[in-house]
């Protein structure tokens, strides 16, 4: 490797210098990351919730089984979807709107079809949450009775006690989401097609188009032969991302596994 | 029963599961006296317990009929709020049931937390310690009070479930066996607070043990296949009988 270490800092990507930089690729991942997680968080949850606890019951076997044909939904019907439906639906209704109030300059100028981290990363929270939520659906449905009877003789309203049982079933929220997140990461395409796969100097403005690790692997790998170093930059970027992984699951393994 | 009744129950009947469970129960409960049910495994007494604060609620499939007063307030009428009757009623499970994720001080904190029945964190640490301190586990935890519930043993994790149902300062104790997990020393001390608890409320006792409704009771009921045989003072029931399966339970024949 030409450059050593200095690749992942910087941001250049010139292959015809053969001068590559993967910084704004690992900061779109880490960042669509952290959007999508804290979404499919919000939006798991509260779906686990309402099946479990809320519906009455003869809905919630057709919920149910909603949610998990959403989780087998191949990830390129995704990415259409959000190409030609979620991310022009997302420029006009929000990021659009954004930038009005004047705040282009924090998260950056949305273009064409609206592709752009931000799309991916709604998107892969919207991947991430079926696969969540029947892990969570598991979690509350198996907490033992007398837990629920404690709560109740405790006073607890209806929404006080779910309360409690999210915090009884964190750990496999926690377990539920991580593992979520490592199955739509796996799938590549549909944020292949969202990020928007362009290189520019304002990667951290999350409506600007972008590139993620994956992302970047799969746009660049088919031209990489042609040149003398991006097959080596690209398994550079591949090791990050297995890093990144790898950090993911050994954070499962300390805190999730633990009871 | 001289005294008024702060439970008064009215033909009874619970079905769960499409299975009669209550047949039919009666019962007065006199103000601030300890009053011990008693009965064979499987009579309906944990049953019982669950039909007065309405935990019954959370299982599926459930059928109440007749009539439930605590302290004037109708139970079962649709207009009567669970959560106000729980916190009228308190509890302690027959198996210990500390809440596993909670430390010991945050298990007995939880309710007047959530209930608001204190102002200030200060008066909260108060009301912890004096519960805790009522259930006898107070010097055995006081250095410890933020470590996981869970630690402790099965004879202090009873007496953290009664610490936490004392917490909420409730008119009624329901306390289905609370010490048939406890060694004879630490039964002997909750045989005396239950005694002491007479002072400021009415406990409701499940026991399976003679000996133990003989020594802390005022009024005893045999209970038998989801119906009250029998319901005296504790003197009555202990020495004169009138049923004969009370007897033979009274005296150790049947169990
Ligand atoms: N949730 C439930 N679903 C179905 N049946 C139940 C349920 N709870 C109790 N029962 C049945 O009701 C009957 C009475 O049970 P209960 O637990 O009230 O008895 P108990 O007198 O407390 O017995 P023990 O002394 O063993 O605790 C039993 O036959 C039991 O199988
Ligand atoms: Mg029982």
């Amino acid at each position: 490797m030409r450059d050593g270490f200095s690749i992942v800092l910087k941001t250049s990507w010139n292959p015809v210098k053969e001068d590559y930089g993967i910084l704004p690729a690992i900061v779109g991942t880490i960042i669509s990351a952290s959007i999508a997680l804290a979404l499919a968080l919000v939006l798991s949850v509260s779906t686990s919730v309402l099946i479990v606890e809320v519906l009455p019951r003869r809905l919630r076997s057709l919920a149910e089984v909603l949610v998990d044909l959403a989780a087998a939904i191949p990830s390129v019907i995704y990415g259409l979807w959000g190409l030609y439906i979620l991310s022009p639906f997302l420029k006009e209704f929000v990021m659009d709107r954004v930038v009005e109030l004047g705040l282009g300059g924090i998260f950056g100028y949305p273009r064409g079809l609206g592709t752009s981290i931000f799309s991916a990363s709604i998107l892969l929270s919207i991947m991430i949450t079926p696969f969540a939520a029947s892990i969570i659906r598991v979690g509350l449905r198996s907490i033992p009775i007398h837990i629920k009877e404690v709560l109740a003789s405790l006073a607890l309203t209806k929404w006080e006690v779910i309360v409690m049982e999210l915090k009884y079933i964190r750990r496999t929220i926690f377990t539920a989401l991580a593992v979520a997140y490592g199955r739509a990461v796996g799938e590549t395409a549909a944020v292949a097609m969202v990020v928007g796969n362009t290189l520019t100097t304002d990667f951290f403005k999350v409506f600007s188009p972008g590139y993620t690790i994956s992302s970047l692997i799969a746009d660049q790998y088919p031209n990489a032969e042609a040149y003398t170093y991006m097959v080596s930059a690209l398994f550079t970027a591949g090791l990050f991302l297995f890093m990144l992984s790898l950090v993911i699951n050994v954070l499962v393994m300390i805190y999730g596994e633990k009871r | 029963m001289s005294r008024d009744p702060i439970i008064i129950i009215n033909d009874l009947r619970v079905r769960i599961g499409g299975k009669e469970i209550l047949k039919g129960v009666n019962l007065k409960v006199p103000k601030n006296c300890v009053f011990t049910i008693m009965g064979p495994s499987g009579s309906g007494k944990s049953t019982l317990l669950r039909s007065i604060n309405r935990i019954l609620d959370l299982y599926d499939d459930v059928e109440v009929s007749g009539d439930v007063v605590v302290d004037g307030v109708s139970v079962y009428d649709p207009k009567t709020d669970p959560i106000y009757v729980r916190r009228l009623v308190g509890m302690v499970f027959q198996i210990p049931n500390p809440l596993p994720h909670l430390t010991i001080y945050e298990n007995v904190a939880l309710g007047p937390k959530i209930n608001r029945l204190v102002r200030s964190r200060r008066e909260l640490d108060e009301l912890v310690r004096w519960a805790l301190e009522k259930a006898y586990l107070w010097d055995e935890v006081k250095d410890r009070l933020h470590v996981p519930a869970v630690k402790l043993s099965g004879g202090q994790q009873q007496r953290l479930c009664i610490a936490r149902a004392l917490a909420m300062r409730p008119k009624v104790i329901l306390m289905d066996e609370p010490t048939s997990n406890l060694d004879p020393v630490a039964t002997s001390k909750i045989e005396e607070l239950i005694i002491e608890l007479k002072n400021y409320l009415t406990v409701v006792l499940v026991t399976h043990n003679p000996f133990q409704a003989s020594r802390v009771s005022d009024y005893v009921a045999f209970m038998y296949d989801g119906t009250i045989l029998e319901v005296g003072s504790v003197d009555e029931i202990f020495t004169k009988p009138k049923n004969k399966y009370t007897e033979m339970y009274v005296t150790g024949r049947m169990g």
